[in-house]
């Protein structure tokens, strides 16, 4: 079983020393993989009050269990350690090919400690490791150093997982970037990564992947392939990328446009994947590693003032954080400042929220164009857009204050500010316009990373798929509840995707396969777990090793200081009705989200007043050194 | 008619399936290294070439061989590496213009597109269309009119 799980690789960049250590397979029952290992070990790892961009704050790079192998969309890698943006538990995953290039060098782990004294970067060949002198890099954005990388060593075909200048200035949205144009973007995994003077992580991997029963692990990926591609929805992903799904997004009034004052576009079309393919910048799809829905695009621009730029994107988020958020149509000063992002290795989600919120401030007079160093930040000016997405990389001006996050620029401008900063636990929200997305708005507030759609996708209550109908209706009992302006039977649509997202993260698996798509059913990963590990596992076990993960990332936050309280959402989905609908529902109460909390934490037997997850709820999980550890510290509920 | 496999590197969006069928087909497991197809990736334009022997009418690999090991097995349309014979000289691999023929890493004997010995694998897992088994003159005939198309008169 050791090569499908992949050891740990422990790196102390501090001692400069590496060693090994398998995963042993009770850790693979209770966690699967990825996701719930880095977790598992974040747990262990993690002294609660690190400062997150210390070096003692563990930067843990994860595999999913079946990344390597032809199980459909399988290759994403999950990085965990302890958010600089928000200070609580951070999971941020990407796609790319770099994760199954880690598996076939015999690791499915990485885990760095410590702090290099000059910039480093890692080289992992094969089992062999050794730390590099990367200050010739330092400073290069990701495309240059991916070149230079690999011209080193000498072999274009390894796979580099860098930062470029926005993690090295630890602007506290930064990424890591896999394979150029893969972001594990969301929360700042990039400015520790540059805390630790970390630059990239090269791998080559010459081994491969062996399933414990191959055959029966052969024909259930070709089972999750034909479910997969069956799909209602398979052909529309791939063809128009995420960004096919703004009009719908649009119509439901969920497209969070101008800051969130609006969620509805009376023309989106330019900055639709449609129109993106139509109007020539779509040059190709991509794939991550083993994907075959390919929803990743290739764009390029060939005349105008913006002539030469490529880059992979622009995706749904990236369309609407940096466009229609900004009241921005333009889709080449999106596509431009899309690529900025990609080279500077910047989340496109959050860079763009503080832009908006920072035309929101210049709207209204908070900022001049003398605080922004000239700049006229005027609601749709692409030029300006794109010019502040260089100055935030580089930490220029105001860009400095904007490096930071939106909730630490609130508070340094004052004011009213905070009102739309759109972020809760310091995380700027994406783009989901959570009061006309009910179960979103629950699942956005109860994240522990924060208001953000990756980590509980619960895209089946718009009811736009007949999978996701269903789904709800099995779900619920009742399909009229696939209708996201409902409040109702919310808690269990959270539920059923928060232990499904999570069992598809630890296995490897893209959320479209499962959370999105429906086609790679938590009875298929059930099936394939076994195939791969030799360990038998039912549907019911699997989605409890998924709530088994949701837990137990919660109780980070617990070990942290999190209650009740911090389960909330951006001030603006709670005080503001959206604009674009007449119909009472229109915004998150805090009325309405209490209620949904209840309906949540009873649900998981967690505690009402506190949040935190009850002792018997944990010890029923198999989570009783975590109950005995929180315990310790006074933070559990001995019922 | 041959039937040969044809690559469209336009269409491919360098997933590896094929690479992963490949391997999983000759050697039981998942390995890239272990593919006789390979996806050739320039990364930051996300161009994608699959590169797989190309069954060349007078292939310079069974010319070149000392052993005959490099061979079309008798009767058949697939070529063949009877692996008794090659003693891993690497000739086939120096002489092979498109880079299609490589060595197992461990058994240290060529490794060479054997057409699934008629029914390829990584056709049948290529969801983006970039790989297609059809006779060489459907081919031709396809690019012929793609090429007539293209002129903007239809």
């Amino acid at each position: 079983m050791r090569d499908i799980l992949g050891d740990i690789l422990y790196v102390d960049l501090t001692e400069r020393r590496s060693w090994r250590e398998p995963v042993t397979p009770q850790r693979v029952l209770d966690f699967l993989g990825g996701r719930g290992i880095n977790a598992s070990l974040l747990w262990e790892l993690l002294e609660p009050g690190t400062d997150p961009l210390g070096p003692a704050n563990p930067l843990i790079f994860g595999t999913g269990l079946v990344t390597g192998t032809e199980a459909p969309s399988s290759g994403r890698t999950t990085v965990a350690c302890r958010s600089p943006a928000t200070g609580w538990y951070l999971k941020t995953s990407g796609g790319g090919h770099w994760g199954a290039e880690l598996k076939y060098s015999g690791y499915g782990y990485l885990v760095v400690l410590g702090r290099a004294e000059e910039p480093v970067y890692l080289w992992i060949d094969d089992g062999r490791v050794e730390i590099r002198d990367a200050r010739q890099v330092w400073g290069k954005d990701v495309r240059e150093t991916d070149r230079a990388i690999k011209a080193e060593v000498g072999d274009e075909d390894i796979q580099v997982a860098a930062i470029g200048p926005g993690g090295e200035r630890l602007v506290r949205f930064a990424g890591i970037m896999f394979s150029v144009y893969n972001a594990a973007a969301r929360g700042g995994a990039g400015a520790v990564m540059g805390s630790k003077n970390l630059k990239a992580v090269a791998v080559r991997g010459r081994g491969g992947v062996r399933p414990a029963q191959p055959a029966r692990f052969h024909e259930l990926a070709r089972a999750c392939h034909e479910s997969l591609s069956a799909d209602s929805g398979f052909a529309g992903l791939g063809k128009y990328g995420t960004s096919g799904s703004l009009n719908a997004i649009n119509e439901v009034r969920a497209l969070a446009s101008y800051n969130f004052r609006r969620g509805h576009l009376e023309d989106v079309y330019p900055i639709t994947g449609q129109y993106l393919a139509e109007a020539g910048y779509l040059r190709r799809r991509a794939a991550c590693f083993g994907c075959i829905i390919g929803c990743h695009r290739y764009t390029e621009i060939s005349r105008g003032r913006y002539a030469g730029t490529y880059t992979g994107g622009p995706e749904y988020e990236t369309f609407c954080a940096l466009g229609s958020g900004c009241g921005l149509l333009d889709t080449e000063a999106v596509i431009k400042a899309n690529e900025l992002c990609n080279l500077y290795g910047l989340d496109t989600i959050s860079c763009g929220s503080v832009i908006q919120w920072a035309m929101e401030c210049y709207e209204k007079g908070l900022l001049s164009s003398g605080d922004l160093d000239g700049l006229d930040l005027h609601w749709g000016n692409g030029e300006a857009v794109v010019e502040m997405v260089r100055r935030i990389a580089w930490r220029e001006g105001f860009g400095d204050v904007l490096a930071d996050g939106v909730r630490a620029a609130a508070e340094k401008v004052g004011g009213d500010s905070y009102k739309w900063a759109v972020q809760a636990k310091g995380l700027e929200q994406s783009r989901v316009d959570t009061r006309s997305a009910k179960s979103y708005a629950l699942a956005f507030a109860v994240n522990p990373r924060g208001p953000d759609h990756l980590h509980t996708e619960t895209f089946a209550e718009f009811g736009l798929s007949p999978e996701g109908r269903a789904l709800i209706a099995r779900i619920t009992g009742d399909e009229k509840y696939a209708n996201s302006y409902l409040g109702e039977k919310r808690a269990e649509i959270v539920r059923w995707h928060e232990d499904c997202y999570a069992a598809t993260d630890a296995l490897g698996f893209c959320a479209f396969t499962s959370t999105a798509l429906y086609g790679v059913t938590p009875q298929l990963m059930a099936q394939v777990f076994a195939a791969a590990t030799g360990y038998e596992m039912s549907e019911e076990s699997l989605m409890e090793a998924g709530r088994r993960i949701v837990t137990l990332e919660k109780c980070i936050n617990v070990r942290e200081g999190a209650t009740r309280e911090h389960d909330v959402l951006p001030w603006r989905m709670m005080h503001e009705r959206s604009p674009d609908r007449s119909d009472p529902d229109a915004i998150n109460s805090p009325e309405e989200l209490a209620r949904m909390l209840d309906e949540y934490y009873t649900l998981h037997g967690w505690d009402l007043e506190t949040s935190w997850p009850l002792e018997s709820t944990l010890r029923k999980l198999r989570l009783g050194t975590v109950a005995d550890e929180l315990a310790a510290i006074g933070r559990l509920v001995a019922r | 008619m041959q039937k040969v496999l044809v690559v469209d590197p336009n269409l491919c969006t360098g997933c590896r399936q094929c690479e992963l069928a490949c391997s999983y087909h000759h050697e039981g497991f998942y390995s890239p290294h272990l593919s006789r197809i390979r996806v050739v990736k320039f990364e930051d334009r996300c161009l994608n070439v699959p590169v797989v022997c190309s069954y060349c009418e007078r292939p310079p690999c069974e010319e070149v061989c000392p052993t005959g090991a490099m061979s079309h097995a008798v009767g058949q349309t697939y070529a063949v590496v009877v692996e008794e014979r090659c003693i891993g000289c690497k000739e086939c691999v120096h002489v092979c213009p498109l880079g299609a023929v490589g060595i197992h890493p461990r058994k240290g004997t060529a490794m060479r597109c054997d057409l699934c010995r008629g029914d390829p694998a990584c056709v049948k897992v290529c969801t983006a269309g970039a790989l297609k088994f059809e006779p060489v003159e459907e081919e031709v005939r396809d690019r012929r009119r793609a090429r007539a198309g293209a002129l903007g008169l239809v």
